[in-house]
Parts: structure tokens; C-alpha cells; sequence
């Protein structure tokens, strides 16, 4: 019978083109709490000595919900949208 | 500096419609959307109930020519035990056949439409631009003008400014709009983040397999919802933002997807996932305020959705609609301060979009308490093989009406035909009490009367007389004064 599990990185398309940077992270505020590595579907949120660390280049992968922001009781995350005509492109539906 | 009547950010359902409403207003009016195309960042569920006929009948007139339509008549709910065996499948009422009248009688229950927000966005916007409204794509609103404390208009990202009389934010659960004016940050636990999968599947096994029916998903785990689209389903599922969260968001999924009746579905249709995303989706118990000086806000950006099954795009619409209106209004009289704007929060709530709200409250509690708890969710699913003729999901699940007056019908209806309900509704409907009306509570007590020998010789009037003094709440129940 047909099994699936869902590849995040096969699952999500992303235009061209620069971003810029629209996730702002204040490492002070931070508590280390995890919360916001749980709620990302796109896994751009690790803990590392008891501080949130955001990957690189988030830009290509982020899937642009904000719930890193919204789950953050610190109010360490601050969240905005990419550059327009960059970012997440919904393919299909 | 270019100026404005109206600015909307943003130009999902909610932008578009307010853009549409103004510029028929004759009001001279410019829509912001960050996408190359209205559309293209959005994803949801997304099917539109019987309700729409009544109030958009223009947009749903032309929804069959598009691409990912399917019509729907009822929504089959499909059970699952603690072993993932499927226990019970069951369809909700359905509907008249033409589809197209809005109907509030229990016979003709829920008609309604599946269509991808890639379809329908692009659809309502250009209703806007026949009208007359500019729509700007690839331009992002990074700002808003403030002047003493009213806005006055928008910034790009490019810098460019924008003045306007009256700004309608429809950016949105994030609004930028909303923070930036200072109405409000993070939702703080009033949030659901929906983690979706979009699966492509052959159109003849689809249609042969679910017909014209939306599907649901329960179980002790949760529930997801499963849209059908003409030769696409999606399966997604939502949870509040909240320290409780405790797993990923494509967990979620990945548990239905677990369930051997799924994957039975799947392969039959030939379905495979292509497309994932997560959003958030606010499902609130009350709306915070939604109007500040120069500035309305509509939509998710509100907090709109309803709160019994966090519908959202006719909300979008309709609040959309509601700001637009009040914005001509507003603008007419040459006053747009933060106290003439109040009138878009008496308007919204005296409207339909009111009646939603009314119980938003008892509305979240009963998910909130209930159906997310794997316990109660056991019981539930007993309850539901107890009485597995009968369709006690309707009661959440009819579109055919507003919510709240369905909620009633369906209540009634299964009084009538099961007395047991009365004491389920006692124990797990109980933080609903005061959206249910005083005649329904009435009859709930009356019919437990019935099985108290003690009390059974008692009048009806005394013994709810007798009831009431003893019990603060149950007068409060029958006196409600929320139903006057």
C-alpha cells in the first residue's frame, strides 16, 4: 500500500531572485526555549548553547507563516515578508 | 507623493473585495499585493459554503469555469479508533440539487464549492479592477504614514510613499499594517498554525471516489480536513500557536497519512503529495479591535475567521465589503479619525459577520475543551458507533446557514430523534450553554426530568422555576439575554 511521509524540501517551491533578510532575531532576548525550532515546518531554527540559531540561508526555504514569531514569548523574533516577487510560490494550490 | 481615496494592502479575498467595494463607490482606490500574481503566496483549505450564493453570487457564478472546481453537496466525516481502524463513515446531509439557493432548512444541508486560492483570487481581483480599482502586484508594504496618530497612508519597500484618506489592511495574519500602526503584535495563543499537503490524483478514480463531498478526518489523534478538488485533494490540520505545541507541523499530517483506510483512499485514486505549506490561521474567540484613526482592518489581518470552524474567506469578503462601505461613508463626511471609524465595528457587528461572533467564545471553548483532547475524543467516537445513524457532526459541520442559527437547527433535530443527546450535551456541550437558545435549554432540562422519578410529577414551569433558583447558571441559560 501506498506509504508517504512529507519531504519538506521536495514539497516546496521558491522563486528567484533575492529576499533580502526579513526574519530579525535579538540573540539577548532569547531564553532558548525551542519553541520556535518545534513550529517550523522548514526546520530553519536550531538551539545551540541554550540560544536559538537561525540558518543562513533561510531565504530559499522558508515557507513565510510567521509562526516563529507568533509562538515567541521573548518577542526575540521579528518577522516581515521577503522582497516582492521573491520568496515561496504556491505551484499548485 | 500619488494620493488615494482608499488604499488596500493586500489583495487576497478580503483586499480584493474592499477594493471592488470602494472603486463601485466611486472612490478612487489602489490595491497592494506582494505577488507577481493575487494568489500566488496563498493556500487554504478552501471551499466556500451555500452562504456565498446569498451574499458573492457574482464570484460564485463564475467559479465552474475554473480549472480546480468541484461542486459539493455534503461532507463525509470518517472515524478512526486508537489502532487506526476505521470505525465509522459518515455523511452529512445533502443538499438540493441546483446547489445554488442559500437554504437554512435541515433538508437541503450544505452545498457549497472546492476551488484553489489560485483560482480564486485572481477571480475577485479582477472584479476589483473592472470596477475600476488599480491593483499593484510585486509591491510590498513594508510601513504606514502616521500623522498625530492616524494613519494616513502606506510605504514600499522601494520607499515610495502612498497617501490616503482610509487604509484597509488585508495583509493578513502577520498584518503589517496592524503592527506597524501600533493595534497590535504577536496573537499570543489566539493563533492556529495549519500545516497543508496538496496531493495530485487521477480525476475519473477522484470523482468515482468521493463524489461531490468534502471528507474530515477524526480520531483520537485529531481531526484534518480533506478537500477535494477537481483532480487534487488537499490534507491539512490546524493547531494553536501555543507552549503546548509539541510536535512538528507535518507530523500532524504525517499521522493521518498513517491510517491504512488513507492510504487505501491514495492508492486507488493514484494520488501523490506535491506541494506543501504551512500558514497561519487565526481562530479567535472575539476579534480584537478592528478599526484605529485612518486605518480598518478585514480578514485574517482581523481575526475574522469564524469561530466555530475557522472558516475564512467569506469573512475576508464580507468585512472587506462592510470597510469599504464605511470608508465612502467616512470619507463623505470628511472625518476619518478613530471615532468616526468606530462605525465599521458597529456595522461588522450588527451585520452577519456579527451573528458569527456572537458566540465566538462558547464556540472555541467547545474545540478547545473537546474535540483536541484525545480523551474526550475516545468517548466521542464511541458515542458516534452508538449512534452511527444518526449525523451529530452536522452540528459543526453545515454551511447551509449562519453558523450559529445551524448550530440551533441541528440541535433541535437531534432532540427530537435522540433524547440521549441531552445528556451528552449536558456533559460535553456545556461550555456552548449560552449559544444555545432558552427554548433548547428548556427542553434539555425538561427532558432529564423525565428521568427523575422523584421530580417527574412536578410541572414543567415549577420544576424549571425550582431549577433556576438553585442554580445561577441555569437561570442565566433561560433568560439569556444574548438571544434577545
Amino acid at each position: 500500500m501506498t506509504e508517504f511521509k512529507i519531504d519538506v524540501k521536495k514539497l516546496v517551491f521558491h522563486k528567484e531572485g533575492d529576499t533580502g533578510d526579513f526574519i530579525k532575531y535579538e540573540r539577548e532576548k532569547c531564553d532558548g526555549c525551542g519553541m520556535c525550532v518545534l513550529v517550523c515546518a522548514a526546520s530553519l531554527w536550531s538551539v545551540k548553547d541554550g540560544k536559538a540559531k537561525l540558518a543562513p540561508r533561510y531565504g530559499e526555504r522558508c515557507m513565510e507563516c510567521a509562526a516563529c514569531w507568533d509562538i515567541c514569548e521573548r518577542e526575540a523574533i521579528d518577522f516581515s515578508y521577503p522582497a516582492s516577487g521573491t520568496g515561496i510560490t504556491i505551484k499548485y494550490g | 507623493m500619488e494620493k488615494y481615496d482608499v488604499v488596500v494592502v493586500g489583495g487576497g479575498p478580503g483586499g480584493a473585495y474592499a477594493a471592488k467595494t470602494a472603486a463601485e463607490k466611486g472612490l478612487k482606490t489602489v490595491c497592494f499585493e506582494r505577488g507577481e500574481l493575487p494568489g500566488e503566496k496563498n493556500s487554504s483549505g478552501a471551499g466556500l459554503g451555500t452562504r456565498w450564493w446569498r451574499d458573492f453570487p457574482e464570484i460564485m457564478g463564475r467559479l465552474p469555469d475554473l480549472p480546480s472546481y468541484r461542486k459539493i453537496d455534503m461532507i463525509v466525516i470518517k472515524v478512526v479508533d486508537e489502532e487506526n481502524r476505521l470505525r465509522l463513515v459518515q455523511g452529512t446531509t445533502g443538499s438540493d440539487r441546483d446547489g445554488s439557493r442559500h437554504s437554512g432548512s435541515l433538508d437541503k444541508g450544505m452545498a457549497g464549492t472546492s476551488i484553489y486560492r489560485r483560482d480564486l483570487d485572481p477571480l475577485i481581483a479582477d472584479l476589483a479592477v473592472a470596477a475600476g480599482a488599480e491593483l499593484r502586484t510585486s509591491t510590498l508594504v513594508t510601513d504606514v504614514i502616521m500623522d498625530a496618530g492616524v494613519v494616513t497612508g502606506v510605504r514600499t519597500e522601494k520607499g515610495e510613499e502612498f497617501k490616503a484618506e482610509v487604509v484597509i489592511a488585508a495583509d493578513g495574519a502577520m498584518s503589517t499594517v496592524a503592527r506597524k500602526a501600533g493595534m497590535r503584535n504577536r496573537w499570543g495563543g489566539g493563533c492556529t498554525l495549519v500545516p497543508q499537503v496538496d496531493f495530485a490524483c487521477d480525476r475519473k478514480k477522484l470523482d468515482a471516489a468521493v463524489g461531490n463531498a468534502e471528507w474530515c478526518w477524526f480520531g483520537p489523534f485529531n481531526g484534518a480536513y480533506q478537500i477535494n478538488f477537481s483532480e487534487s485533494f488537499h490534507l491539512g490540520a490546524g493547531q494553536w500557536l501555543r507552549p503546548d505545541w509539541d510536535t512538528k507541523p507535518q507530523d500532524v499530517l504525517n499521522r493521518v497519512m498513517e491510517i491504512p483506510a488513507f492510504r487505501q483512499f491514495c492508492w486507488l485514486v493514484e494520488a501523490e503529495p506535491r506541494e506543501f505549506q504551512s500558514h497561519m490561521l487565526p481562530w479567535l474567540k472575539q476579534p480584537p479591535k478592528t478599526y484605529a484613526g485612518g486605518v480598518m482592518l478585514v480578514g485574517d489581518a482581523a481575526g475574522f475567521p469564524c469561530p466555530l470552524d475557522a472558516e475564512g474567506i467569506w469573512h475576508a469578503c464580507m468585512s472587506g465589503r462592510i470597510a469599504a462601505e464605511t470608508a465612502a461613508w467616512a470619507i463623505s463626511k470628511g472625518d476619518v479619525s478613530e471615532r468616526a471609524l468606530a462605525e465599521y465595528e458597529r456595522r461588522w457587528k450588527a451585520s452577519k459577520l456579527g451573528d458569527e461572533h456572537r458566540f465566538g467564545p462558547e464556540f472555541v471553548d467547545v474545540w478547545d475543551h473537546s474535540i483536541f483532547d484525545p480523551e474526550l475524543m475516545k468517548k466521542l467516537i464511541q458515542f458516534l458507533l452508538e449512534f452511527s445513524e444518526l449525523h451529530p457532526f452536522a452540528v459543526l459541520f453545515d454551511w447551509s446557514d449562519d453558523h450559529v442559527n445551524c448550530l440551533n437547527q441541528h440541535m433541535e433535530h437531534l432532540m427530537d430523534i435522540m433524547p440521549e443527546f441531552s445528556d451528552f450535551g449536558k456533559k460535553y456541550l456545556q461550555p456552548l450553554s449560552s449559544a444555545i437558545s432558552p427554548q433548547l435549554v428548556r427542553r434539555v432540562l425538561l427532558q432529564a426530568k423525565l428521568k427523575m422519578p422523584l421530580v417527574r410529577s412536578l410541572s414543567d414551569d415549577l420544576f424549571l422555576k425550582i431549577l433556576a433558583r438553585l442554580n445561577r447558571r441555569v437561570a442565566t441559560a433561560l433568560d439569556n439575554p444574548r438571544w434577545r
